[in-house]
């Protein structure tokens, strides 16, 4: 009988301690998976080698007309330092019957690696005198697309697109 | 102190065993952790509409009318207001759209008379229209074929198209395109306003939806006979309006009805699907949909055995389509969309020629905020109306979807 209750107790002792164990291992292998599922991941690094930030907010305060700012974070998280990281910024209607398409640029002498630099772009969001007419109005809806382009050198690149109600 | 090292020795056993079998279990879980979770393709994936809907156009522009080539492997639609096709199977090199029209055409709808041919109906904005020729290729030129057009719809046989004609003031005509081209006007008139028109699948009659002359609504369902060029009206719906063109299957004439009048605690006006038959008599509530079926869209199949329908099951339920089996009543979903909204105009679905698909039009529901997407413009899905083919092989048991 006593041999029956030490190995029952004996069993019960390793489980909880085998247990323990594993529970430990395991929200330490979560934990690592997690931060391997960011996108272009460069190298022993966590976030995206090249990451561009547009801040919902502002979007929101945009209007359709001239001397609209928006400001963009270029951040590099990846391992090694970028030169000359281009930023093209297109301006469309979200009507595609208006071809007009405003360009802007900027360049980004140098990124190291960890660093956010912040640009600020001045848009002309006003309408094309070149619209439609003949396209019955309850089919366009006015939107702007803004898609801001970033490209390295060396090959890395992001782009986002903004979708801005007008 | 030897009987206690025997005492001790079953307890070992047991932690030893344990932690081994603990460990092999340990060891499997740990394997599962392993597995990434599927990376997100922002742009790429729809599940909205099901898993085995398929995206036929992606980017910005407001599209609509979907019209599939004879041959199947292209289809055309427009985008704000302009025309273009696209090769259907999209692993092929080069999948591009086709510009058919310059962009500052404005198209109501264009329907294919014949594998390299396209007839658009200009935008009408209520009034009678212009019908052009448009040989894409090239050159984006279009030829007038016709003017005065009320309504186009499919003809008897591949290659050709039936086109509703104001004659005079309040006559309407019917007239058939051949290749494009005007090949016969019919004689006969037709009393009112033509708004849409279907043949009989022997083709030798149309179905006919009518806004008689000072009516508000095309509440009147017309057979007009090809060939003796007679007019019959069969069904006066009063106060509710057809909604697009009759359809003419093997089992009645199936339309889309309702009143446009504004409904108390808002919401859509109720549109429901009817079924009538060739000669005069009250139309009936379609059998099979459900009495709380709230109808969008309904397009014939090739084979005339099927119904496709855009609609609700009730009006609190999401839009999606569905398609009615006319032989046996049989009705099922096709998609299984939650939160898409999916175009329920008149155009805006089509059968592939072989039937084995439909063409709908959809986006994501709107929050009227900015967004902000990870994706070029021109490869996003969700965020503007799509063209999505959902694969129709075989009606799934009601309630079930497919």
């Amino acid at each position: 009988m006593r041999e029956v209750a030490l190995w029952a107790s004996g069993a019960a002792l390793a489980f909880f301690v085998t247990a323990g164990a594993f529970l430990l291992l395991a929200n330490l292998a979560t934990g690592s998976s997690g931060e391997n599922l960011s996108p272009d991941a460069g190298p022993g690094k966590s976030g995206p080698a090249l990451d561009l930030d547009l801040n919902k907010g502002q979007l929101a305060f945009l209007e359709a007309g001239t001397g609209q700012k928006l400001r963009l974070a270029v951040q590099n998280g990846g391992a090694q330092d970028f030169s000359d990281v281009n930023l093209t910024l297109e301006v469309s209607s979200g009507n595609t019957a208006i071809p007009e398409t405003r360009y802007y640029r900027h360049t980004l002498r140098t990124l190291e690696t960890g660093e956010t630099r912040n640009v600020e772009f001045v848009l002309d969001l006003s309408e094309s005198e070149s619209t439609n007419a003949a396209v019955p109005s309850a089919q366009s809806e006015p939107q702007k697309l803004i898609e801001i382009r970033a490209t390295t050198p060396q090959g890395v690149s992001a782009v986002r697109t903004a979708i801005i109600p007008l | 102190m030897h009987s206690r090292r025997r005492r001790i020795r079953p307890l070992l056993r047991a932690a030893l065993l344990t932690a081994i079998v603990a460990a092999a279990a340990g060891c499997a879980h740990d394997d599962e952790l392993s597995i990434p979770p599927l990376p997100a393709t922002e742009g790429h994936v729809n599940p909205g509409l099901g898993a085995e809907a398929r995206p036929l156009s992606s980017g910005p522009g407001y599209k609509g009318a979907p019209s599939w080539a004879p041959g199947g492997e292209r289809v055309a639609f427009l985008v704000d207001g302009y025309v273009v096709d696209r090769t259907v199977d999209r692993t092929v090199d080069g999948n591009e759209a086709t510009r058919w029209t310059t962009r500052d055409f404005a198209a109501e709808e264009a329907e294919w008379t014949g594998d390299e041919a396209l007839t658009v109906l200009g935008a009408t904005d209520g009034g009678p229209g212009s019908l052009y020729r448009a040989s894409g290729e090239a050159s984006l030129a279009v030829e007038k074929v016709a003017s005065g057009v009320l309504a186009v719809g499919p003809g008897p046989e591949r290659g050709q198209a039936l086109v509703a004609l104001e004659l005079g003031r309040g006559e309407g005509g019917v007239a058939l395109l051949q290749d494009g081209r005007v090949e016969r006007i019919y004689k006969g008139a037709v009393g009112g306003r033509i708004t849409g028109l279907s043949p009989s699948p022997g083709g030798e009659k149309v179905a006919l939806a009518v806004r008689p002359v000072g009516g508000r609504l095309a509440n009147e369902l017309h057979v007009f006979d090809l060939r003796e060029g007679k007019d019959l009206k069969v069904s006066d719906l009063d106060d509710r309006g057809i909604l697009g063109s009759p359809q003419w299957t093997d089992r009645g004439i199936y339309f889309v009805a309702g009143s446009d009048a504004v409904v108390e605690e808002g919401g859509e006006p109720p549109y429901d699907l009817y079924r009538a038959g060739p000669e005069p008599g009250r139309p009936e509530p379609a059998p099979g949909v459900g009495e709380d079926f709230v109808a969008g869209s309904a397009r014939v199949s090739p084979d005339g055995e099927r119904l496709a329908v855009v609609g609700r099951l009730n009006p609190k339920s999401p839009a999606n389509l569905y398609v009615l089996e006319l032989s046996t009543g049989d009705f099922a979903a096709m998609t299984t969309n939650e939160d898409m909204e999916i175009k329920a105009g008149p155009d805006d679905l089509a059968w592939s020629p072989a039937g084995t698909s439909v063409a709908i039009v959809a986006r994501g529901a709107s929050t009227g905020e900015p967004e902000v997407r990870a994706a070029p413009a021109d490869d996003l899905l969700d965020d503007f109306y799509n063209l999505y083919e959902v694969p129709v092989l075989a009606p799934a048991p009601p309630g079930e979807a497919r």
